[in-house]
């Protein structure tokens, strides 16, 4: 936390309203403070019950959260937790995706006001995953899981009722996409065959933590092929599509291998160093497979890593083979997910900081 | 840099003067002069958007001698 922010004081205000439910929701429709569902009322007892899970004071200023930059308190956390339905154990979840998703390399002000359909999705890993029933399995980014829902919807609210991004106000997004109502899930660590994402970026394989990427959506790629080889030539044929922010800038993009998928990658003898070099192979495009407006933007963008363009410039989607994001989610099922991403941002790892025993 | 004492004008394409005013707004510069470009401007040629920046280029100057006299 920047020292601008430390001290200050933003308390929630109170509004009196009738004990109506319906009454209630036609106020948050009128003053934009929904997602566009129906909310739970934050009474001071809801917000107060999520507020035990934490030991930071209610006025303490965790981020300011772009393009508004306004104060994403302890209590405003809080209180979108319980807007978008949240079980008040998740309030530390929140609390660290909020502060991920301020990290300068994570460009929460180009997501937040692009016109892209960019959404933050939340990825759990840890023990804290299991213990808050957040799916990894069947369905993971599926409806269904409370956790899932509430804990996704609940990072939307804050990134609009404290971020300021209203759709066709400050957030301009073209069309946006479902995953901007609520996109989280968790790693399925037990059928993963290799080190999980926490662990892959340095934290202990019993800490429990968020990370967050700026996602555009997700391409399923169904596959049968039982051989390691043809599976990467097939995802990496897929991530190909030239109108992409990732070979414009050179991004992350993420796959979410399904478990059946990551063990035959596993058995091919692939470690999973081996699959992010081997995808940055297969995805290789040729420059001129963009049209030339759309050239001329990656020319741009990546002058000083790629010199001057010609048509058959090699264009990767990542600008090194580690950027490429590898997790292991979903149930049984011949299907990994593409997750293209926003380009121009990198994704950030927090650790969950569980203060309060539940 | 309008609050380092610097002479500061922001360009924005007319889809983006309401994110430009709020976001001024919200950091404590509501009076933070725009200049104003048409948009879309995705469709054009590398030149017309030259020619564009030519047609705002007085704009913009006067934007930042009002700022820099302000």
């Amino acid at each position: 936390m920047s020292s601008n922010l430390s001290g200050a004081s933003e308390r929630a205000g109170v509004i009196e309203a009738l004990d109506d439910l319906d009454e209630i929701n036609k106020l948050y429709r009128e003053r934009r403070w929904s997602d566009g569902l129906p909310i739970v009322p934050p009474t001071a007892e809801r917000v107060t019950r999520m507020l035990q899970h934490t030991r930071r004071a209610r006025e303490e200023i965790v981020a300011r959260v772009a393009p508004g930059f306004g104060a994403a308190t302890i209590e405003r956390i809080a209180i979108n937790a319980v807007l978008a339905g949240c079980d008040p154990e998740y309030l530390p979840v929140l609390i660290a995706a909020t502060e991920a998703v301020v990290d300068p390399k994570f460009n929460l002000q180009g997501i937040q006001a692009t016109t892209n359909p960019v959404a933050v999705w939340i990825i759990i890993n840890g023990p804290i995953a299991q213990r808050l029933q957040v799916n990894a399995t069947f369905n993971c980014l599926g409806e269904g899981a409370w956790a899932n829902a509430t804990i996704g919807r609940a990072l939307r609210l804050i990134l609009r009722n404290v971020g300021g991004a209203l759709p066709g106000d400050m957030d301009r997004a073209t069309q946006g996409q479902p995953g901007k109502y609520t996109f989280c899930c968790a790693e399925n660590e037990d059928a993963n065959p290799w080190e999980p994402l926490h662990v892959e970026r340095g934290f202990a394989r019993g800490s429990s933590t968020v990370t967050v990427v700026g996602a555009e959506g997700t391409m399923n790629m169904n596959s049968h092929s039982k051989d390691a080889g043809e599976l990467m030539q097939v995802f990496g044929d897929t991530m190909i599509h030239p109108p992409s922010n990732e070979y414009t800038h050179g991004g992350e993009p993420f796959l979410m291998i399904g478990p059946e998928h990551a063990h035959i990658l596993k058995r091919g003898g692939l470690s999973k160093a081996d699959v992010q070099h081997r995808l940055w192979e297969t995805s290789k495009m040729r420059a001129d497979r963009m049209s030339p407006n759309d050239r001329a933007r990656a020319q741009d963008s990546r002058r000083d890593e790629l010199g001057e363009f010609r048509p058959d410039t090699i264009l990767t989607i990542a600008r090194r083979p580690e950027d490429i994001g590898i997790m292991v989610a979903g149930g049984p099922g011949t299907h990994t997910v593409y997750v293209p991403a926003f380009g121009n941002s990198r994704s950030v790892t927090r650790a969950i900081n569980v203060e309060i025993a539940d | 840099m309008a609050k380092r004492g610097l002479a500061a004008v922001t360009i924005c394409s007319t889809a983006f003067i309401m994110l430009g005013r709020a976001q001024a707004s919200a950091l404590g510069n509501a009076s933070l002069p725009i200049a104003v470009v048409p948009h879309p401007f995705g469709l054009s040629s590398r030149d017309e958007v030259r020619q564009m920046a030519d047609k705002c280029v007085d704009d913009i100057v006067k934007l930042v001698c009002e700022a820099k006299s302000g």
